[in-house]
Protein backbone atom coordinates (compact mmCIF):
# COMPACT_ATOMS: atom_id res chain seq x y z
CA UNK A 1 0.00 0.00 0.00
CA UNK A 2 1.56 3.54 -0.96
CA UNK A 3 -0.38 7.09 -0.68
CA UNK A 4 -0.43 8.61 -3.55
CA UNK A 5 -0.33 12.22 -1.37
CA UNK A 6 1.50 13.18 1.37
CA UNK A 7 -1.20 14.01 4.34
CA UNK A 8 0.04 15.68 7.69
CA UNK A 9 -1.80 16.67 10.73
CA UNK A 10 -2.00 20.11 11.45
CA UNK A 11 -4.43 20.43 14.52
CA UNK A 12 -5.51 18.41 17.44
CA UNK A 13 -7.74 18.82 20.50
CA UNK A 14 -9.75 16.38 23.11
CA UNK A 15 -11.70 16.94 26.01
CA UNK A 16 -10.52 15.67 29.15
CA UNK A 17 -12.04 11.85 29.37
CA UNK A 18 -13.50 11.46 32.68
CA UNK A 19 -16.26 9.03 34.57
CA UNK A 20 -18.38 12.36 36.21
CA UNK A 21 -17.08 16.00 34.71
CA UNK A 22 -19.57 15.36 31.35
CA UNK A 23 -22.28 14.12 33.13
CA UNK A 24 -24.49 17.02 32.17
CA UNK A 25 -22.92 16.93 28.67
CA UNK A 26 -23.80 14.69 25.97
CA UNK A 27 -21.61 13.50 22.82
CA UNK A 28 -22.38 16.45 20.86
CA UNK A 29 -21.41 18.75 23.27
CA UNK A 30 -18.39 17.28 23.59
CA UNK A 31 -17.49 16.58 20.39
CA UNK A 32 -17.91 20.46 19.85
CA UNK A 33 -15.63 21.22 22.52
CA UNK A 34 -13.04 18.74 21.35
CA UNK A 35 -13.04 19.78 17.66
CA UNK A 36 -13.06 23.31 18.16
CA UNK A 37 -10.13 22.83 20.50
CA UNK A 38 -8.39 21.20 17.40
CA UNK A 39 -9.71 24.25 15.26
CA UNK A 40 -7.81 26.95 17.84
CA UNK A 41 -4.52 24.53 17.98
CA UNK A 42 -3.76 24.95 13.96
CA UNK A 43 -1.03 27.61 14.10
CA UNK A 44 -2.09 29.81 11.42
CA UNK A 45 -5.60 29.14 11.68
CA UNK A 46 -8.04 27.22 9.96
CA UNK A 47 -11.33 28.32 9.47
CA UNK A 48 -14.45 25.78 9.48
CA UNK A 49 -15.14 26.42 5.71
CA UNK A 50 -11.60 25.09 4.82
CA UNK A 51 -12.59 21.90 6.50
CA UNK A 52 -14.52 19.42 3.90
CA UNK A 53 -15.37 16.50 5.27
CA UNK A 54 -15.65 14.98 8.85
CA UNK A 55 -15.29 11.15 10.08
CA UNK A 56 -16.41 10.06 13.26
CA UNK A 57 -15.37 7.11 15.08
CA UNK A 58 -18.18 5.97 17.66
CA UNK A 59 -18.77 2.68 19.03
CA UNK A 60 -22.60 2.80 20.28
CA UNK A 61 -24.48 6.11 20.86
CA UNK A 62 -27.17 3.76 19.56
CA UNK A 63 -27.22 2.07 23.40
CA UNK A 64 -25.40 4.75 24.85
CA UNK A 65 -27.51 7.68 24.71
CA UNK A 66 -30.33 5.96 21.97
CA UNK A 67 -28.88 8.34 19.53
CA UNK A 68 -27.42 6.89 16.06
CA UNK A 69 -26.81 9.02 12.63
CA UNK A 70 -23.61 10.37 15.30
CA UNK A 71 -21.49 11.84 12.12
CA UNK A 72 -24.73 14.33 10.69
CA UNK A 73 -25.14 15.38 14.36
CA UNK A 74 -21.84 16.15 14.90
CA UNK A 75 -21.61 18.01 11.43
CA UNK A 76 -24.58 19.85 12.56
CA UNK A 77 -23.43 21.01 15.91
CA UNK A 78 -19.81 22.08 14.63
CA UNK A 79 -21.63 24.19 11.69
CA UNK A 80 -20.08 22.25 9.15
CA UNK A 81 -23.34 21.63 6.93
CA UNK A 82 -23.14 20.57 3.99
CA UNK A 83 -19.96 19.37 4.62
CA UNK A 84 -20.23 14.51 4.12
CA UNK A 85 -19.98 13.25 7.46
CA UNK A 86 -19.71 9.67 8.00
CA UNK A 87 -19.67 7.79 10.80
CA UNK A 88 -17.24 4.91 11.23
CA UNK A 89 -17.61 1.72 14.12
CA UNK A 90 -15.02 -0.44 14.56
CA UNK A 91 -15.57 -1.46 18.27
CA UNK A 92 -12.75 0.31 20.15
CA UNK A 93 -10.96 1.02 17.25
CA UNK A 94 -13.29 2.99 15.61
CA UNK A 95 -11.66 6.56 15.39
CA UNK A 96 -8.25 5.13 14.26
CA UNK A 97 -9.72 3.46 11.81
CA UNK A 98 -11.85 6.92 10.80
CA UNK A 99 -7.91 8.33 10.78
CA UNK A 100 -7.31 5.66 8.37
CA UNK A 101 -10.13 6.52 6.17
CA UNK A 102 -9.68 10.50 6.58
CA UNK A 103 -6.09 9.34 5.45
CA UNK A 104 -7.26 8.20 2.28
CA UNK A 105 -9.45 10.63 1.96
CA UNK A 106 -7.21 12.99 1.39
CA UNK A 107 -4.55 11.18 -0.25
CA UNK A 108 -7.17 9.86 -2.78
CA UNK A 109 -7.03 14.20 -3.67
CA UNK A 110 -11.22 14.28 -3.28
CA UNK A 111 -10.39 16.54 -0.45
CA UNK A 112 -7.08 19.19 0.84
CA UNK A 113 -8.62 19.13 4.55
CA UNK A 114 -10.59 17.16 6.61
CA UNK A 115 -11.63 16.76 10.31
CA UNK A 116 -11.20 13.09 12.01
CA UNK A 117 -12.72 12.36 15.20
CA UNK A 118 -14.12 10.53 17.70
CA UNK A 119 -16.44 10.64 20.62
CA UNK A 120 -18.39 8.47 23.48
CA UNK A 121 -20.71 9.23 25.88
CA UNK A 122 -20.72 6.04 28.47
CA UNK A 123 -21.78 6.88 31.52
CA UNK A 124 -25.39 6.92 31.26
CA UNK A 125 -25.59 3.07 31.92
CA UNK A 126 -25.86 1.40 35.01
CA UNK A 127 -22.21 -1.20 34.81
CA UNK A 128 -24.21 -4.36 33.79
CA UNK A 129 -25.73 -2.78 30.96
CA UNK A 130 -22.11 -0.69 30.33
CA UNK A 131 -20.74 -4.60 30.60
CA UNK A 132 -23.40 -5.66 27.65
CA UNK A 133 -22.83 -3.05 25.61
CA UNK A 134 -19.48 -3.59 25.40
CA UNK A 135 -19.69 -7.37 24.87
CA UNK A 136 -21.38 -6.74 21.99
CA UNK A 137 -18.16 -6.33 20.06
CA UNK A 138 -17.29 -9.51 20.64
CA UNK A 139 -18.89 -12.57 18.87
CA UNK A 140 -22.33 -12.64 20.37
CA UNK A 141 -23.77 -15.91 19.15
CA UNK A 142 -20.48 -17.94 20.22
CA UNK A 143 -18.51 -16.26 22.84
CA UNK A 144 -20.95 -13.78 24.61
CA UNK A 145 -23.93 -16.70 24.29
CA UNK A 146 -21.30 -18.80 25.99
CA UNK A 147 -20.74 -16.22 28.75
CA UNK A 148 -17.77 -13.88 27.95
CA UNK A 149 -17.46 -10.89 28.79
CA UNK A 150 -15.01 -8.17 27.43
CA UNK A 151 -12.85 -8.01 30.25
CA UNK A 152 -13.06 -11.97 30.27
CA UNK A 153 -12.24 -12.32 26.77
CA UNK A 154 -8.60 -10.17 27.74
CA UNK A 155 -8.66 -12.22 30.59
CA UNK A 156 -8.73 -15.46 28.41
CA UNK A 157 -5.49 -14.22 26.45
CA UNK A 158 -3.33 -13.35 29.85
CA UNK A 159 -4.25 -16.83 30.77
CA UNK A 160 -2.55 -18.44 27.42
CA UNK A 161 0.20 -16.09 27.72
CA UNK A 162 1.01 -16.50 31.39
CA UNK A 163 0.69 -20.79 30.22
CA UNK A 164 3.10 -20.22 26.87
CA UNK A 165 5.72 -17.88 28.22
CA UNK A 166 5.79 -17.44 32.28
CA UNK A 167 4.02 -14.23 32.56
CA UNK A 168 3.04 -12.70 35.28
CA UNK A 169 0.49 -11.04 37.13
CA UNK A 170 3.19 -9.15 38.63
CA UNK A 171 4.06 -7.74 35.56
CA UNK A 172 1.04 -6.91 35.16
CA UNK A 173 0.58 -4.47 37.72
CA UNK A 174 4.11 -2.62 36.76
CA UNK A 175 2.01 -1.64 33.73
CA UNK A 176 -0.87 -0.24 35.78
CA UNK A 177 1.46 1.62 37.69
CA UNK A 178 3.27 2.72 35.12
CA UNK A 179 0.45 4.21 33.29
CA UNK A 180 -0.95 6.13 36.49
CA UNK A 181 2.26 7.25 36.73
CA UNK A 182 2.27 9.09 33.53
CA UNK A 183 -1.63 10.08 34.08
CA UNK A 184 -0.67 11.79 36.81
CA UNK A 185 1.61 13.87 34.28
CA UNK A 186 -1.27 14.66 31.85
CA UNK A 187 -3.92 16.91 32.76
CA UNK A 188 -6.36 15.61 30.02
CA UNK A 189 -6.07 12.25 32.02
CA UNK A 190 -9.00 10.10 33.70
CA UNK A 191 -7.32 9.53 36.50
CA UNK A 192 -4.64 11.69 37.68
CA UNK A 193 -2.71 10.12 40.53
CA UNK A 194 0.10 7.69 41.65
CA UNK A 195 -1.24 4.44 42.35
CA UNK A 196 -0.02 4.60 46.16
CA UNK A 197 -1.77 7.82 46.19
CA UNK A 198 -4.69 6.56 45.27
CA UNK A 199 -3.85 3.31 47.48
CA UNK A 200 -3.27 5.46 50.59
CA UNK A 201 -7.30 7.30 49.78
CA UNK A 202 -9.06 4.43 49.15
CA UNK A 203 -6.92 2.48 52.13
CA UNK A 204 -8.27 5.95 54.33
CA UNK A 205 -12.03 4.99 53.91
CA UNK A 206 -11.05 1.40 55.24
CA UNK A 207 -9.25 2.35 57.86
CA UNK A 208 -6.42 0.16 55.84
CA UNK A 209 -2.62 1.28 55.09
CA UNK A 210 -0.38 -0.12 52.46
CA UNK A 211 3.58 -0.63 52.36
CA UNK A 212 3.69 -1.01 48.60
CA UNK A 213 1.74 -1.01 45.03
CA UNK A 214 2.10 -4.28 44.93
CA UNK A 215 0.32 -4.77 48.53
CA UNK A 216 -2.82 -2.58 47.47
CA UNK A 217 -2.81 -4.00 44.07
CA UNK A 218 -3.50 -7.67 45.48
CA UNK A 219 -5.58 -6.51 48.51
CA UNK A 220 -9.60 -6.48 48.26
CA UNK A 221 -9.57 -3.17 47.33
CA UNK A 222 -8.56 -4.32 43.93
CA UNK A 223 -11.37 -7.10 43.08
CA UNK A 224 -10.78 -9.58 40.62
CA UNK A 225 -13.21 -8.32 37.52
CA UNK A 226 -12.54 -11.51 35.25
CA UNK A 227 -9.37 -13.96 36.53
CA UNK A 228 -6.32 -13.14 36.75
CA UNK A 229 -7.43 -9.74 35.84
CA UNK A 230 -8.22 -7.28 38.48
CA UNK A 231 -10.05 -3.48 38.61
CA UNK A 232 -6.89 -2.06 38.36
CA UNK A 233 -5.50 -3.98 35.35
CA UNK A 234 -9.13 -2.61 33.36
CA UNK A 235 -9.63 0.77 32.09
CA UNK A 236 -11.94 2.99 33.02
CA UNK A 237 -15.24 3.51 31.70
CA UNK A 238 -14.93 7.16 30.14
CA UNK A 239 -16.88 10.13 28.25
CA UNK A 240 -14.70 12.42 26.27
CA UNK A 241 -14.04 13.26 22.57
CA UNK A 242 -11.05 13.96 20.54
CA UNK A 243 -10.68 15.15 16.94
CA UNK A 244 -7.49 15.78 14.56
CA UNK A 245 -7.33 18.26 11.60
CA UNK A 246 -5.70 16.56 8.28
CA UNK A 247 -4.31 18.24 5.19
CA UNK A 248 -2.45 17.00 2.22
CA UNK A 249 1.10 17.87 2.82
CA UNK A 250 1.00 20.59 -0.76
CA UNK A 251 -1.35 22.98 1.64
CA UNK A 252 -0.56 21.95 5.20
CA UNK A 253 2.54 24.49 5.19
CA UNK A 254 -0.66 27.27 4.81
CA UNK A 255 -1.84 26.34 8.58
CA UNK A 256 1.60 25.20 10.17
CA UNK A 257 5.32 25.38 10.05
CA UNK A 258 5.18 22.25 12.01
CA UNK A 259 2.77 19.86 10.29
CA UNK A 260 3.10 16.12 12.15
CA UNK A 261 3.53 14.09 9.24
CA UNK A 262 1.40 10.78 8.73
CA UNK A 263 3.96 8.28 7.24
CA UNK A 264 2.57 5.20 7.48
CA UNK A 265 -0.84 3.31 8.03
CA UNK A 266 -2.03 -0.01 8.39
CA UNK A 267 -5.55 -2.13 9.05
CA UNK A 268 -6.01 -5.50 9.39
CA UNK A 269 -8.83 -7.60 10.88
CA UNK A 270 -8.56 -11.64 12.59
CA UNK A 271 -11.34 -14.00 13.37
CA UNK A 272 -13.93 -12.30 15.63
CA UNK A 273 -13.88 -15.29 18.22
CA UNK A 274 -10.99 -16.35 20.09
CA UNK A 275 -11.19 -19.69 19.41
CA UNK A 276 -11.07 -19.20 15.77
CA UNK A 277 -7.67 -18.16 15.92
CA UNK A 278 -4.49 -20.29 15.53
CA UNK A 279 -3.11 -18.29 18.07
CA UNK A 280 -4.02 -16.54 21.21
CA UNK A 281 -0.78 -15.55 22.93
CA UNK A 282 -0.82 -12.77 19.83
CA UNK A 283 -2.79 -10.55 17.83
CA UNK A 284 -2.32 -11.23 14.28
CA UNK A 285 -3.63 -8.18 13.34
CA UNK A 286 -1.37 -5.99 15.18
CA UNK A 287 1.59 -7.58 13.74
CA UNK A 288 -0.51 -7.47 10.18
CA UNK A 289 -1.23 -3.75 10.35
CA UNK A 290 2.44 -3.00 11.93
CA UNK A 291 4.14 -4.61 9.61
CA UNK A 292 2.33 -2.43 6.65
CA UNK A 293 2.52 0.88 8.67
CA UNK A 294 6.40 0.40 9.19
CA UNK A 295 6.55 -0.31 5.23
CA UNK A 296 5.10 2.32 4.17
CA UNK A 297 6.91 4.64 6.72
CA UNK A 298 10.33 2.83 5.42
CA UNK A 299 10.87 2.21 9.29
CA UNK A 300 11.15 -0.58 11.83
CA UNK A 301 10.16 -1.13 15.34
CA UNK A 302 13.33 -0.19 16.47
CA UNK A 303 13.03 3.63 15.42
CA UNK A 304 10.21 4.05 16.53
CA UNK A 305 10.59 6.98 19.69
CA UNK A 306 7.21 7.01 21.54
CA UNK A 307 4.05 4.91 21.43
CA UNK A 308 0.56 4.84 22.17
CA UNK A 309 -0.52 1.49 22.03
CA UNK A 310 -4.27 -0.36 22.80
CA UNK A 311 -4.06 -0.88 26.61
CA UNK A 312 -7.98 -1.95 27.58
CA UNK A 313 -6.63 -3.84 29.88
CA UNK A 314 -2.99 -4.41 30.62
CA UNK A 315 -2.26 -7.86 28.99
CA UNK A 316 -3.39 -5.74 25.59
CA UNK A 317 -0.21 -3.68 26.44
CA UNK A 318 2.16 -6.77 26.99
CA UNK A 319 0.90 -8.28 23.46
CA UNK A 320 0.98 -4.67 22.01
CA UNK A 321 4.78 -4.47 22.61
CA UNK A 322 5.23 -7.45 21.46
CA UNK A 323 3.58 -7.82 18.65
CA UNK A 324 4.47 -4.47 17.14
CA UNK A 325 8.52 -6.08 17.67
CA UNK A 326 9.81 -3.81 20.54
CA UNK A 327 10.67 -7.12 22.30
CA UNK A 328 10.47 -10.31 21.80
CA UNK A 329 7.24 -12.52 21.85
CA UNK A 330 6.98 -13.79 25.65
CA UNK A 331 9.24 -11.14 26.80
CA UNK A 332 6.28 -7.83 27.06
CA UNK A 333 6.15 -7.94 30.53
CA UNK A 334 9.36 -8.73 31.78
CA UNK A 335 10.03 -5.82 30.16
CA UNK A 336 7.61 -3.33 31.49
CA UNK A 337 8.52 -4.84 35.10
CA UNK A 338 12.04 -3.41 34.17
CA UNK A 339 11.26 -0.06 33.48
CA UNK A 340 11.61 -0.08 29.27
CA UNK A 341 8.33 1.25 28.29
CA UNK A 342 8.28 4.12 31.12
CA UNK A 343 8.58 7.06 30.67
CA UNK A 344 12.14 7.31 30.58
CA UNK A 345 12.92 3.70 29.23
CA UNK A 346 14.53 2.95 26.07
CA UNK A 347 11.10 2.11 24.34
CA UNK A 348 8.90 5.00 25.96
CA UNK A 349 5.06 3.41 26.20
CA UNK A 350 1.78 5.22 26.51
CA UNK A 351 3.08 8.16 28.05
CA UNK A 352 -0.49 9.90 28.16
CA UNK A 353 -1.29 7.31 30.60
CA UNK A 354 -2.97 4.60 28.12
CA UNK A 355 -5.99 3.72 27.75
CA UNK A 356 -5.82 2.48 31.60
CA UNK A 357 -5.19 5.95 33.32
CA UNK A 358 -6.30 8.25 30.63
CA UNK A 359 -9.48 6.79 30.29
CA UNK A 360 -11.06 4.97 27.39
CA UNK A 361 -13.82 6.65 25.46
CA UNK A 362 -14.22 3.89 23.10
CA UNK A 363 -14.97 5.54 20.20
CA UNK A 364 -12.53 8.44 21.06
CA UNK A 365 -9.40 6.70 21.71
CA UNK A 366 -7.78 6.52 18.46
CA UNK A 367 -8.36 10.12 17.70
CA UNK A 368 -7.18 10.87 21.21
CA UNK A 369 -4.04 8.89 20.42
CA UNK A 370 -3.57 10.92 17.28
CA UNK A 371 -3.57 13.92 19.48
CA UNK A 372 -1.17 13.02 21.88
CA UNK A 373 1.35 11.87 18.77
CA UNK A 374 0.77 14.99 17.38
CA UNK A 375 1.74 17.01 20.98
CA UNK A 376 4.89 14.45 21.41
CA UNK A 377 6.31 14.69 18.11
CA UNK A 378 5.78 18.55 18.33
CA UNK A 379 7.43 18.82 21.95
CA UNK A 380 4.55 20.29 23.62
CA UNK A 381 3.37 17.15 25.78
CA UNK A 382 4.36 19.12 28.48
CA UNK A 383 5.03 17.34 31.75
CA UNK A 384 5.04 13.57 29.94
CA UNK A 385 7.14 14.93 26.76
CA UNK A 386 9.35 12.19 25.78
CA UNK A 387 12.60 13.66 25.11
CA UNK A 388 13.44 14.18 21.57
CA UNK A 389 10.69 11.98 19.84
CA UNK A 390 10.37 12.33 16.39
CA UNK A 391 9.09 9.26 15.19
CA UNK A 392 5.47 7.93 16.79
CA UNK A 393 3.25 5.01 16.61
CA UNK A 394 -0.31 4.48 17.32
CA UNK A 395 -2.03 1.20 17.79
CA UNK A 396 -5.70 1.21 17.85
CA UNK A 397 -8.04 -2.46 18.61
CA UNK A 398 -11.06 -3.49 18.18
CA UNK A 399 -12.81 -5.24 20.95
CA UNK A 400 -10.54 -8.81 21.06
CA UNK A 401 -8.14 -8.06 18.07
CA UNK A 402 -10.54 -8.80 15.08
CA UNK A 403 -9.66 -4.92 13.65
CA UNK A 404 -6.10 -3.32 14.54
CA UNK A 405 -5.22 -0.18 12.76
CA UNK A 406 -1.82 1.69 13.18
CA UNK A 407 -0.25 4.33 11.93
CA UNK A 408 3.27 5.88 11.94
CA UNK A 409 3.69 9.58 12.67
CA UNK A 410 6.59 11.49 11.93
CA UNK A 411 8.18 15.26 12.64
CA UNK B 1 -28.30 -20.51 0.12
CA UNK B 2 -25.66 -22.17 3.16
CA UNK B 3 -27.71 -24.24 6.19
CA UNK B 4 -24.56 -23.44 8.21
CA UNK B 5 -26.59 -21.19 10.63
CA UNK B 6 -25.96 -20.34 14.25
CA UNK B 7 -29.88 -21.24 14.46
CA UNK B 8 -28.73 -24.87 12.51
CA UNK B 9 -25.86 -25.30 15.08
CA UNK B 10 -28.35 -24.29 18.24
CA UNK B 11 -30.96 -26.22 17.23
CA UNK B 12 -28.28 -29.62 16.80
CA UNK B 13 -27.01 -28.84 20.90
CA UNK B 14 -30.94 -29.81 21.82
CA UNK B 15 -30.22 -33.01 20.55
CA UNK B 16 -27.25 -33.14 22.27
CA UNK B 17 -24.74 -32.73 18.89
CA UNK B 18 -22.00 -30.58 18.16
CA UNK B 19 -22.42 -30.10 14.93
CA UNK B 20 -19.73 -28.08 12.58
CA UNK B 21 -19.16 -27.70 8.88
CA UNK B 22 -16.47 -29.59 6.93
CA UNK B 23 -14.72 -28.47 4.14
CA UNK B 24 -15.26 -30.75 0.74
CA UNK B 25 -12.20 -28.91 -1.03
CA UNK B 26 -9.87 -29.17 1.66
CA UNK B 27 -11.43 -31.05 4.41
CA UNK B 28 -10.67 -28.68 7.31
CA UNK B 29 -13.45 -28.80 10.06
CA UNK B 30 -14.80 -25.54 10.81
CA UNK B 31 -16.40 -25.09 14.57
CA UNK B 32 -19.33 -23.50 14.96
CA UNK B 33 -20.10 -24.37 11.28
CA UNK B 34 -19.19 -21.57 8.93
CA UNK B 35 -20.60 -20.97 4.90
CA UNK B 36 -17.42 -20.26 3.64
CA UNK B 37 -14.38 -22.31 4.57
CA UNK B 38 -11.51 -19.69 5.74
CA UNK B 39 -9.07 -21.90 4.68
CA UNK B 40 -9.01 -22.60 0.91
CA UNK B 41 -11.99 -20.40 0.30
CA UNK B 42 -14.45 -23.20 -0.64
CA UNK B 43 -18.35 -22.61 -0.06
CA UNK B 44 -18.35 -26.23 -0.64
CA UNK B 45 -19.25 -27.66 3.14
CA UNK B 46 -21.09 -30.40 4.58
CA UNK B 47 -22.19 -30.87 8.21
CA UNK B 48 -19.93 -33.13 10.67
CA UNK B 49 -20.28 -34.64 14.21
CA UNK B 50 -17.29 -33.40 16.28
CA UNK B 51 -16.59 -35.16 19.49
CA UNK B 52 -16.56 -33.13 23.01
CA UNK B 53 -14.08 -33.76 24.27
CA UNK B 54 -11.04 -31.68 24.27
CA UNK B 55 -8.60 -29.63 26.15
CA UNK B 56 -8.51 -26.24 28.08
CA UNK B 57 -6.40 -23.30 25.84
CA UNK B 58 -7.67 -20.09 27.64
CA UNK B 59 -10.02 -19.39 29.99
CA UNK B 60 -10.98 -17.25 32.68
CA UNK B 61 -13.44 -16.63 35.82
CA UNK B 62 -15.89 -13.68 35.62
CA UNK B 63 -17.23 -11.33 38.68
CA UNK B 64 -18.61 -8.87 36.78
CA UNK B 65 -20.84 -10.19 34.50
CA UNK B 66 -23.27 -9.94 31.65
CA UNK B 67 -26.61 -9.28 33.55
CA UNK B 68 -28.20 -12.20 32.13
CA UNK B 69 -25.59 -14.09 34.18
CA UNK B 70 -25.54 -12.05 37.35
CA UNK B 71 -27.09 -14.97 39.35
CA UNK B 72 -24.05 -17.34 38.29
CA UNK B 73 -20.65 -15.53 39.57
CA UNK B 74 -17.94 -16.81 40.01
CA UNK B 75 -18.07 -18.84 36.69
CA UNK B 76 -15.59 -20.02 34.63
CA UNK B 77 -15.34 -19.75 31.12
CA UNK B 78 -13.16 -20.93 28.55
CA UNK B 79 -12.16 -21.43 24.80
CA UNK B 80 -11.37 -25.50 24.24
CA UNK B 81 -9.59 -26.99 21.67
CA UNK B 82 -11.19 -30.30 21.05
CA UNK B 83 -9.49 -33.64 20.04
CA UNK B 84 -11.01 -33.63 16.68
CA UNK B 85 -9.51 -30.20 15.47
CA UNK B 86 -11.52 -27.04 16.08
CA UNK B 87 -11.86 -24.91 19.58
CA UNK B 88 -15.05 -23.36 20.25
CA UNK B 89 -16.25 -21.14 23.83
CA UNK B 90 -17.83 -22.66 26.82
CA UNK B 91 -18.69 -21.88 30.10
CA UNK B 92 -16.44 -24.27 32.13
CA UNK B 93 -19.01 -25.67 34.98
CA UNK B 94 -18.56 -26.68 38.21
CA UNK B 95 -15.30 -24.12 38.61
CA UNK B 96 -14.90 -21.17 40.50
CA UNK B 97 -11.63 -20.24 41.60
CA UNK B 98 -9.01 -19.49 38.74
CA UNK B 99 -6.76 -21.91 40.56
CA UNK B 100 -9.01 -25.17 40.14
CA UNK B 101 -8.43 -25.46 36.19
CA UNK B 102 -5.30 -24.37 34.06
CA UNK B 103 -4.03 -23.90 30.58
CA UNK B 104 -4.19 -27.44 29.50
CA UNK B 105 -6.75 -28.82 31.76
CA UNK B 106 -9.14 -31.86 29.80
CA UNK B 107 -12.80 -30.91 29.30
CA UNK B 108 -15.67 -33.42 28.17
CA UNK B 109 -18.67 -31.31 26.62
CA UNK B 110 -21.73 -31.00 28.26
CA UNK B 111 -25.05 -30.03 27.21
CA UNK B 112 -27.46 -27.75 29.48
CA UNK B 113 -31.05 -26.95 28.83
CA UNK B 114 -32.43 -23.46 29.39
CA UNK B 115 -35.44 -22.17 29.32
CA UNK B 116 -35.20 -21.32 25.20
CA UNK B 117 -32.18 -22.96 24.66
CA UNK B 118 -29.27 -25.26 24.90
CA UNK B 119 -25.95 -24.34 25.46
CA UNK B 120 -22.54 -26.10 25.01
CA UNK B 121 -20.86 -26.02 28.21
CA UNK B 122 -17.83 -28.29 29.42
CA UNK B 123 -16.66 -29.75 32.79
CA UNK B 124 -13.43 -30.64 33.58
CA UNK B 125 -12.77 -34.58 32.92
Amino acid sequence: MKLSRGVAVVGAGMTQFHHRIHADKASRELFVDAAFEAVDSVDNGVELDDIEALFVGNFSSDLFERQTHTAALMADWLGLNPKPSTRVEDACASSGVAVNMGVLAVASGAYDVVMVGGVEKMRNLSTEETTDTLAMAADGAYEVGAGFTFPGLYAALASAHFARYGSTWEQLAAITVKNHHNGALNPKAHFQSEIMETASKMGERQGLAFRDELEFLRSPLNPVVAYPLRLFDCCPVSDGAAAVILAAEDVARRFTDTPVHVRGIGQASDAMALHDRAELTALRATKLASSQAYKMAGVEAADIDVADVHDCFTIAEVLATEDLGFFPKGEGGKAAAEGRTALDGDRPVNPDGGLKAKGHPVGATGAAMAYEMFKQLRGEAGRHQVDGATTGLVQNVGASGATVVVQVYGR
Amino acid sequence: MTDMTVKAFNDFLRECKIMGSRCKGCGEVHLPPRPVCTECGSRDLEWVEVNGEGVLRAYTVISVPLTRLKDRIPYAVGVVRLDDGPSISGMVLGVTSGEKIAVGSRMRAEFVKEKERTTLCFRPA
